[in-house]
């Protein structure tokens, strides 16, 4: 009690007021970086699978603890490093997904509320089967040694203005990522085929388009991005069944807020709520930071549920 | 006789066999403290509260449309009014710090009670804010999100904001909140300066359920509810009829976060203790999987899906730990394969919806397409259970024969005014 007591009065003592100091805000700023890459490269998923093809997935989270597993094993067993398992992840997952979209959420197209119920009896089960075979142990993934460390950009009066090394590789991989979706999307006979099939089922279907396949292997495929960036964010906390949770919620506001009508919205959406987050945690706390950032979201979706960077359409 | 018997089968139009479920199911409960020890009793009072969550659930998306994740959040801000209520009124002796200032209060350094929270060492203004918050609170975000173009898939992604935000907020206000740990160590609940025994404790609650269970049934039975069911059928062609469709959802939301936030206030002298767990969008999914398995828009389904799946899981945890996993697969298949639940296997005679239906004939008289647009219709659910008992009576007494109009009503599948009616 007496700990209790002690802690008490350190913590009564109120903080000094906070002046707006310019080189914490720019290595919050840098910070906030970080926090755009991680939720590009989560959100960059969802934008597939929930942009493309309207599928709500509750499950995504699960897909990134499903990366992330895998780049675990990998290391620990064959002792790879863990930028070479990053296709690993992606095809595990990818296959995974592939799996799933036949056998269940084939059934589910049009129901929206139903989908996303099964979604998320899925993502109970796979964090089941995973606590089934990893236990709920916490892992541990380490980070490739040469992208350790901090960039040290300038130095001003004394303190330091830098971003470690992992975030700009995080963000790097989630930019790379998003060029490659782009160009499969918008470049591709496949890209073609994905973006008519959303648009008009039948009539994709009549000119010939393998409907069948075009859905599994979009739903593929962003599973396969969720499992990137399970394999990236691996290294930064310990993997853990439920890890996927903490990033679900997240995901979606980002797509959410940027629009799926586009894939850019997904950048933007990232690019917003990342950096006002890490000015929002500097100027309070991070809590509050959040609770902000979700309440905006929120009353961003009553005002416009279709995103901030969507062309309003009729009909 | 066996023939005559069988006439009289054929024509009782009163739900015999769901009367009589519901009678054993009540009996069994009323018995149940006689029968079980202490600890089974008090657990069987919390799935009470969980069955009475489940169902005022049931009553926004079973019967209305609209899937909630933040059903956790409106129990819990219940429990927390409550929980404040019971920590403020420890005694001085039994407070860890002495004095009238909660611990938790006192090691994140208040000095005084802040004046938000000081209201509630009065026991009617605790009772009115167990209520009154958490459907203030859904009241606020209704109106924001009905009134809007926002659709289904949306209005469930903002509760789950909702959820998520509401949790990351108790966590961090640690001095208002208790943080992580919530509101712990909180006095027992006394009536007029008596302690309510254990037992009190079990029958009020059975008592708050039995009350929730015959409004939701009232409600649902009236011409309101048949509005609310058509906004799940048709929400563009109900609004083009004329009706305020935002205004009745508003209304249902707002009442059903009323009734889990006084399930969640009732759960707390229970559980001795609130905490954030609740609020978490785990909890909120919880209750959504109760709706489903049982079979959303039956009332009976979701309270005795609740009821089964927590007595399962209290033994399923002492066995395995992998209870989750079961639970996910039985969400899947309830999805895939059962969409009504796990009411949809039961045979229809025992259906409340069944039921409904049946009342419906004997008791409204339909003349024309068209429901009045009553808010608060008492008339007919009264009306029915009137001609129901009333048929009861009579039907026990002489065996009447239909008249040609009754029996043609009575032909399920012949089209007549109330079936045009319910699919309206």
């Amino acid at each position: 009690m007496d700990l209790a007591l002690s802690l008490g009065q350190l913590l009564a003592e109120a903080p000094p007021p906070k002046a707006i100091d310019f080189v914490t805000l720019l290595n919050q700023l840098l910070n906030g970086i970080g926090i755009v890459g991680i939720l590009l490269l989560t959100g960059l998923g969802l934008a597939i699978t929930f942009g493309v093809m309207r599928i709500i997935n509750l499950a995504h989270g699960e897909f990134i603890m499903l990366g992330a597993y895998t780049t675990f094993l990998l290391q620990k067993n064959f002792k790879m490093d863990l930028l070479l398992t990053i296709p690993f992840a992606f095809i595990v997952t990818a296959i995974i997904g592939a799996l799933l979209e036949l056998t269940i959420i084939r059934r589910l197209y049009g129901r929206p509320l139903e989908t996303l119920l099964a979604t998320w009896g899925l993502s109970i089960v796979i964090q089941g089967v995973v606590k089934l075979i990893f236990t709920a142990q916490l892992r541990y993934v380490k980070a490739p040694p040469y992208i350790k460390g901090n960039w040290r950009l300038a130095e001003i009066g004394g303190q330091a203005i830098e971003i470690s090394y992992y975030r700009l590789f995080i963000i790097f991989v989630a930019l790379a990522l998003f060029g490659i979706t782009a160009f499969l999307l918008y470049k591709t006979t496949f890209g073609r085929q994905v973006r008519a099939v959303t648009q008009n089922r039948d009539m994709a279907k009549c000119l010939g388009v393998n409907t069948g396949l075009v859905d599994m292997a979009t739903f593929a495929y962003g599973c396969g991005l969720a499992g990137v960036a399970g394999s990236v964010i691996s290294s930064l906390k310990s993997v853990a069944p439920p890890m996927g949770q903490d990033y679900l919620v997240d995901a979606w506001m980002t797509v959410v807020t940027g629009g799926v009508d586009k894939l850019v919205g997904v950048l933007a959406g990232s690019f917003l709520i990342g950096q006002s987050n890490a000015v929002l945690a500097y100027l309070l706390n991070d809590p509050t930071a959040r609770v902000i950032v979700l309440a905006a979201v929120i009353v961003l979706i009553r005002y416009r549920p279709e995103g901030l960077f969507t062309v309003q359409k009729r009909g | 006789m066996t023939q005559v018997l069988g006439r009289l089968r054929r024509q009782s139009i009163i739900p015999i066999n769901l009367l009589i479920t519901v009678g054993v199911i009540l009996l069994i409960l009323v018995l149940f403290p006689l029968l079980a020890g202490p600890f089974q009793t008090n657990f069987m009072a919390k799935l009470l509260l969980f069955g009475v969550l489940a169902v005022s659930l049931d009553l926004v998306w079973g019967f209305t449309g609209i899937l909630s994740f933040a059903h956790g959040v409106f129990f819990t801000l219940g429990g927390y009014a409550m929980a404040y209520y019971l920590k403020l009124n420890l005694s001085a002796s039994a407070n860890t710090y002495g004095g009238t200032l909660p611990d938790f209060m006192v090691w994140n350094g208040l000095k005084e009670l802040p004046w938000f929270i000081a209201p509630l060492q009065i026991f009617p203004i605790a009772m009115a804010a167990m209520v009154l918050v958490p459907a203030g609170f859904a009241y606020i975000i209704g109106w924001f999100i009905f009134r809007s173009k926002v659709s289904g898939v949306y209005i469930t992604i903002i509760t789950l904001a909702i959820s998520s935000a509401l949790t990351t907020f108790f966590v961090s206000q640690q001095a208002y909140t208790g943080g992580t740990n919530g509101i712990t160590d909180v006095s027992k609940l006394s009536l007029f300066g008596l302690e309510i025994p254990f037992l009190g404790l079990y029958y009020i609650i059975l008592a708050f359920t039995v009350f929730v269970m015959a409004t939701a049934w009232w409600l649902t039975q009236s011409n309101f509810g048949l509005i609310l069911r058509s906004i799940k059928e048709n929400e563009k062609r109900i609004s083009y009829l004329g009706y305020d469709v935002a205004s009745y959802k508003i209304f249902i939301w707002t009442l059903s976060a009323g009734i889990a936030g006084i399930a969640g206030g009732l759960f707390v002298p229970l559980n001795r203790f609130i905490s954030p767990v609740y609020l978490a969008v785990a909890f909120g999914t919880q209750v959504v999987i109760w709706v489903a398995v049982g079979g959303r828009g039956t009332l009976l389904g979701p309270f005795i899906a609740a009821i089964l799946l927590g007595q399962v899981q209290n033994y399923a945890d002492r066995v395995t730990q992998d209870w989750q996993l079961f639970v996910g697969v039985l969400l899947l298949v309830v999805v895939l394969f059962l969409p009504d639940g796990l009411m949809g296997l039961v045979p229809k005679k025992f259906r409340l919806s069944d039921a409904t239906r049946l009342m419906g004939i004997v008791g409204t008289n339909p003349t024309s397409g068209f429901v009045q647009p009553r808010l608060f219709d008492w008339y007919t659910p009264l009306r029915s259970l009137v001609t129901t008992l009333t048929g009861f009576v009579s039907s026990g007494l002489r065996s009447p024969r239909p008249t040609q109009d009754e029996a043609d009503r009575m032909l399920v599948g012949k089209p007549n005014a109330n079936s045009v009616r319910r699919k309206l």
